[in-house]
């Protein structure tokens, strides 16, 4: 039995229905993302867990636990939200020991509990600032310690880095997931930036129009997505407009281009349209790779560790990055040039 | 900025400080001419000796308090609640909140005594404590309008919904939110509120006149209809005691603790 379960979750506000049949099962000690643009529902998701909104369908459980007659201060959640949060008139201390003092902790167990969240995000030194005196990545560890302090069964974090500024939002990013997995707490990350959603979860949903459009490990959600929403929202990708040629020999024509995938094609019969992807980092000039496809350079650029060019492939415009190296020559618009990459690499991808 | 500007802008000032200070330090002078040919305090000595100024200055104080303890208990969780859930309500409540200001007080208390009145299903004015409690009501109306305003404008300063959900999620209740989380965020706007409060309560005289009650406003009136030089004295007196509850609003809001968050 999974930790947290939402079983077929349902809501709309009026005529719009913003969350659809959305399934989850989030083990303990899991961290998972929900990943998608700004009004697919993910933070709506986020808020029906916290008790914030009442699903309009479907359950949500923790442990086993139907939370549906459960008000949100009656869940034990901890949540980190976007703005910070914390109480303006309290002190660094005080606001970690809100959750303590009104579950009617003794003072002693509090004080040593807050001392320990503290140290927890390193900011014992200012236990007696108050929010209006610290940095916004102060104020967002603060807020983390006043979360996690009453030892809540799962932890919330609605986009708890988008305010701050870039260096920070690593930092923490970091912080925040060595904080997550020495506690072993499990944990949901509402975010719409996938960079961030790739690099700190076990899991990520990406989320749809109010629908999980796909379930899996970073690697998986980008090496094989399973929508065009998905590949596309998810890193950057090159999309190619093909033909299926023989669909037992796996092969298709792009413009007057034949090439073999490795990928089956189930379903597809001779002559069906088909769209490819490839994504910037799978192709390149010099290397090897078993496919091979012409295209005319239509522009390159130096951005530095790497050199993004861009070709035109039967009229499909194709971006690739290779790493710079002193003694590469730049591929001057115009060129026709062979860009290789392996079969492997090509994605048939389903809306 | 140019010379004459700024000569502009101090004939304005100085204008309304002639304005304002001018018939008032008649009124000073006046009230301390109660002895023949000499300036003397006879008339503020005379007040200050007078047990009925005493007596009825500390009912007016202690009636200003309990409206303002009432004034807070009704108004923080309703703006509140309005600010949280209601936001389409704002608009009305505000209104509803300002009817005190058009309704003469005299129209409100004798829809309260017809109301309350002995032979009534609720008989308030039979008692004293009752009609004590039904001017401390009356009192509380009448601030409605500065204490709404007051404690809504301070909510505007705080994130109240995403702190409401901060504390909720925390485990805190209602009450909680409420006496930790919101209150403390809005005192020096609660405050000002009270200060305001206090000024209308202390000169009242409509109400605590028809509902006969020995409070201040009603013994400034008599004394003003028997006396020379003492209601001019009182008047100072009054005077003194709103300026000062002015200063204060402004040393509390200046001073407070608990600054607004920077958003």
């Amino acid at each position: 039995m999974s930790f947290l379960v939402l079983d077929n979750l349902q809501k709309s506000f009026g005529a719009i229905q913003v969350v659809k049949n959305f399934n989850m099962a989030i083990e303990k000690g899991e961290f998972v993302s929900f990943l998608g643009p700004s009004g697919c529902g993910k933070t709506t998701v986020l808020r029906m867990i916290a008790g914030f909104e009442t699903p309009s369908g479907g359950t949500i459980s923790i442990d086993g636990r139907d939370q549906s007659r459960l008000k949100t201060n009656q869940r034990n959640i901890g949540m980190v939200f976007q703005a910070y949060a914390l109480f303006p008139n309290m002190n660094v201390f005080d606001n970690v020991a809100f959750g303590l003092k009104v579950a009617g902790t003794p003072r002693a167990a509090i004080e040593a509990r807050v001392k320990e969240m503290l140290a927890l995000i390193r900011l014992e030194h200012l236990a007696d600032r108050y929010p209006y005196q610290m940095s916004g990545g102060q104020q967002q560890r603060v807020a983390l310690a006043r979360a996690l302090a009453p030892k809540p069964q799962l932890l919330l974090l609605d986009e708890p880095l988008s305010a701050l500024d870039a260096k920070i939002r690593i930092s923490l990013r970091e912080e925040i997931r060595q904080i997550q997995r020495q506690l072993g707490i499990t944990t949901v990350f509402v975010t719409h930036d996938q960079e961030e959603a790739l690099s700190i979860s076990d899991r990520i949903v990406v989320m749809n129009a109010g629908r999980a459009d796909q379930i899996g490990t970073p690697s998986e959600i980008y090496n094989r997505p399973a929508t065009r929403f998905v590949a596309s929202f998810v890193g950057t990708l090159n999309m190619l407009d093909a033909t299926v040629v023989d669909p037992a020999e796996h092969t298709v024509r792009v413009g007057n281009q034949v090439i073999t995938l490795k990928e089956t094609l189930v379903g597809k019969t001779a002559g069906e349209p088909i769209v490819l992807a490839l994504r910037p980092e799978a192709g390149s000039l010099q290397g090897s790779g078993d496919t091979t496809l012409k295209g005319d350079v239509l522009s390159s650029s130096f951005l530095g560790s790497v050199i993004r060019t861009k070709i035109s492939v039967a009229g499909n415009p194709v971006s690739f990055d290779t790493f710079n190296a002193p003694d590469l020559t730049m591929p001057r618009p115009g060129e026709t040039v062979d860009l290789r990459f392996s079969s492997g690499d090509l994605l048939v991808v389903r809306d | 900025m140019s010379v004459w500007t700024r000569i502009i802008g101090w004939a304005i000032l100085i204008f309304g400080l002639l304005y304002f200070f001018v018939p008032l330090s008649g009124l000073f002078e006046f009230s301390l001419k109660a002895r023949r040919g000499v300036y003397s305090f006879d008339a503020y000595r005379e007040v200050f000796a007078d047990p009925q100024f005493q007596a009825t200055f500390s009912y007016s104080v202690m009636m200003a308090l309990v409206t303002i303890v009432i004034g807070i208990l009704i108004v923080v969780p309703t703006a509140f609640w309005v600010r949280l859930k209601m936001p389409w309500a704002r608009p009305y409540v505000e209104f509803l909140t300002l009817l005190p200001l058009v309704i003469p007080a005299i129209v409100v208390v004798f829809g309260y005594i017809r109301l309350y009145n002995t032979s009534s299903w609720l008989p308030l004015t039979g008692s004293i404590s009752g009609t004590n409690a039904l001017l401390a009501f009356g009192y509380t109306v009448l601030a409605l309008p500065y204490m709404y305003r007051a404690v809504d404008t301070g909510l505007r300063t705080i994130d109240v919904a995403t702190l409401t959900e901060a504390a909720q999620i925390l485990g805190a209740g209602w009450f909680t939110i409420l006496r930790r989380v919101i209150l403390p965020n809005v005192v020096p706007a609660v405050l000002s509120g009270a200060f305001l409060t206090f000024a209308i309560v202390i000169g009242e005289f409509t109400l605590a006149a028809l509902l006969d009650r020995p409070a201040f406003g009603p013994y400034l009136q008599r004394i003003g209809a028997n006396k020379a030089y003492e209601p001019f004295a009182l008047s100072v007196i009054a005077f003194t005691i709103t300026w000062a509850c002015l200063a204060l609003i402004q040393f509390v809001s200046r001073f407070s603790k608990a600054a607004p968050a920077r958003h």
